[in-house]
């Protein structure tokens, strides 16, 4: 390693079978970043793998350590270093990263969350209004008052074909951050994969519950706020700052590392009578099954002739699409 | 208790160090920006240096309290005064039911005053912390800034309030302002030479840079960086310009975020999380300086630093922030 002023690699592994290489960068007094392989790359695999050497980590209950923050190809430990050295915490992640050797001992703990959504609702139609009046008349990815069309356009595909990708896949959550209660939503089905520009500029109100999509990421916003991805409906509420319902008894948020979402279609009255019974009368259940993903399984199943095959046609529709959606 | 007569530009109830273990969930810690000011104003009335009280920024707050206090004022000095009386800075005061404090605007350094009380500030603490997040609207009093006719609660002294009356900060202890704010600061996690050139981090690390006049609580930003700045000619997957890269968790307090051709540094409600390279962090000993720098007024200077030296620094503030500050 060089001995440059700005050197900030205080650590590596080296590339295995299973697993990519490790680099531990330094990020301040109180943090240390742990990024899986140098190449900018966004694949599933790699967060299965890190969220459950994330698991171990926390489960060692390490004084000092503060929280960790999985991002989909890094992870940021936040620590206090006046209770551990960055040297211990270093050697405690890469006994973490040995105790899982192959790819079969990547098991990770994942609940499913069935979420019904209302596809093109009143709601987040009149966030797409409120844009195109106040922030850009012109936006080309608003056809007939709202997003889905232009989605659909992006990847070659109909408006109907869009919505039954979305419902057609698991949707893993690689970690929360950005805004409070958010999740970063992953497809888990590469034939499912839809991929569509953000908003430029962005919107300045979305509601609560509203979901959308940037990039390949789905979002469901847990609050009023702005936002730049593309509106296709609205689910029930996935946040409650209050904490009064049961589900949120421990903390306002709903969603946990590595939770896989499974979207269902309703009415949007039916969603809409679900907030009542989340924030006023606090007796929604909300549908959850505990699970897991075995990341050898997943990989297989990803890497199988039907499914690669199935990936392949989308990206060739993609490609023709792109040419002829619009730029934003 | 106090009532708001005029709020001001901006008062926050602000706690040390914030709502800590929420980065993952979309939390900044928020807390005081300037933790040395809420520190030895706390340590001149009793509490412990953390304890929640009024971070004052710009200035012009206006309330009458209503009941026997001991307070304490630290900060820039906004030209404070008690029915009408000047009153002094870093000093442990005597208030009664009645009377009025009134502040004016900021001095020609600094920025942001802080008012402690005997007691602390009496709001629920949300999540583990009273802090405020302003641009997420929740935490501190109803998520807010205080406005008027706000009653502010305080807890009970557990101290006696006239032994507490009176005292004084060593002068050594009460911290130096400026208009070139000097922010020790360790390089990473994206330096050279992946990211950053050798030529762009040396500039990064010698140049002075105008703090931006669109500054705010969640970030400071400076002046621009030049294109030679960049190792790279795009951000591959992560997007096309260079300071792209795929989302990864912003490590703050004090990460310095490049977005574009902008340093941005991100500090008390900064987002948690983004697709922008971060070259450094301010050391958290020196986070407090970022809050009395005043946006469009003041420059700042990164000076680099060293984990050891970051760690030290760490020590010597607990000390700075205790009883062997007063005089």
């Amino acid at each position: 390693m060089s001995q440059g002023r700005f050197d900030v690699i205080l650590d590596t592994m080296p590339e295995t079978e299973s697993r990519l290489e490790v680099l531990f960068r330094q990020a301040g007094d109180g943090f240390v970043q742990v990024e899986y392989g140098r190449e900018q790359r966004a694949m599933l695999q790699d967060s299965f793998r890190m969220l459950a050497v994330n698991d171990i980590i926390l489960g060692k209950n390490l004084k000092g350590l503060i929280e960790t923050v999985p991002g989909i190809r890094t992870n940021l430990l936040h620590f206090d270093p006046e209770a551990v050295d960055v040297r211990g915490l270093i050697d405690m992640v890469k006994q973490a990263e040995d105790s899982m050797p192959t790819i079969d001992d990547v098991v990770l703990k994942s609940r499913l969350i069935h979420l019904p959504i209302a596809f093109e609702d009143s709601e987040t139609k009149k966030a797409v209004a409120k844009y195109q009046k106040e922030v850009r008349p012109d936006a080309p990815n608003i056809i007939d008052g709202y997003n889905l069309e232009y989605m659909a356009m992006c990847n070659g595909i109909t408006a109907e074909e869009c919505k039954k990708l979305i419902l057609g896949t698991d949707w893993f959550n690689s970690g929360g951050g950005f805004w409070p209660g958010g999740a970063f939503l992953w497809p888990t089905d590469p034939r499912c994969a839809i991929v569509v520009p953000k908003y430029n500029p962005p919107r300045t109100w979305t509601p609560e519950g509203a979901v959308g999509i940037g990039g390949p990421c789905v979002f469901t916003y847990t609050t009023p706020t702005g936002g730049g991805y593309q509106l296709f409906g609205r689910t029930i509420p996935v946040f409650q700052f209050a904490c009064k319902h049961p589900m949120f008894k421990d903390g306002p948020f709903l969603y946990r590392n590595a939770d896989r979402v499974r979207f269902h279609e309703v009415s949007e009255k039916e969603v809409v009578e679900i907030y009542g019974h989340v924030h006023d009368k606090t007796d929604y259940t909300y549908e959850i099954d505990q699970g897991e993903i075995k990341a050898k399984e997943y990989i297989a199943w990803f890497n199988s002739e039907e499914v690669q095959k199935g990936a392949a046609e989308l990206k060739a529709k993609q490609a023709e699409g792109t040419k002829k959606a619009p730029r934003l | 208790m106090l009532k708001i007569i005029n709020g001001g530009i901006e008062v926050l109830v602000e706690d040390w160090p914030g709502r800590l273990g929420y980065l993952g969930k979309g939390m900044s810690a928020s807390g005081a920006f300037d933790n040395v000011g809420l520190g030895l104003a706390n340590v001149l009335v009793g509490n412990p240096s953390g304890e929640a009280g009024l971070e004052i920024t710009g200035g012009f707050l206006e309330a009458e309290f209503t009941g026997d206090h001991v307070i304490a004022l630290a900060g820039t000095d906004m030209q404070p005064t008690i029915n009408g009386q000047p009153v002094a800075m870093w000093t442990a005061l005597k208030v009664s039911a009645g009377d009025v404090i009134k502040f004016l605007h900021i001095a020609p350094t600094g920025f942001r005053c802080y008012l402690a009380v005997a007691g602390g500030v009496d709001v629920p603490a949300y999540l583990g912390s009273k802090s405020t997040c302003i641009f997420g609207a929740y935490g501190g009093f109803d998520g807010r800034a205080l406005k008027p006719g706000d009653e502010v609660k305080f807890g009970a002294s557990s101290a006696d309030l006239s032994a507490l009356a009176g005292r004084k900060l060593k002068a050594e202890a009460i911290p130096q302002y400026s208009n070139e704010w000097v922010l020790r600061a360790i390089p990473g996690p994206n330096t050279c030479p992946d990211y950053a050139t050798q030529e762009g981090m040396d500039l990064l690390f010698s140049r002075v840079s105008k703090i931006q006049h669109t500054s705010n609580r969640s970030a400071y930003r400076l002046e621009e960086l030049p294109a030679s700045f960049f190792a790279r000619a795009d951000g591959g997957v992560g997007g096309s310009h260079p300071s792209n890269i795929i989302d990864h968790a912003y490590a703050i307090r004090g990460a310095l975020n490049i977005c574009g051709n902008t340093p941005i540094l991100l500090v008390a409600d900064g987002p948690t999380l983004g697709g922008y390279m971060c070259a450094l962090n301010v050391i958290n000993a020196d986070l407090w300086k970022v809050g009395q720098g005043a946006p469009g007024r003041d420059y700042m200077q990164f000076q680099l630093s060293s984990q050891e030296e970051a760690i030290e620094e760490r020590k010597k503030q607990k000390q700075w922030l205790s009883e062997d500050s007063l005089a």
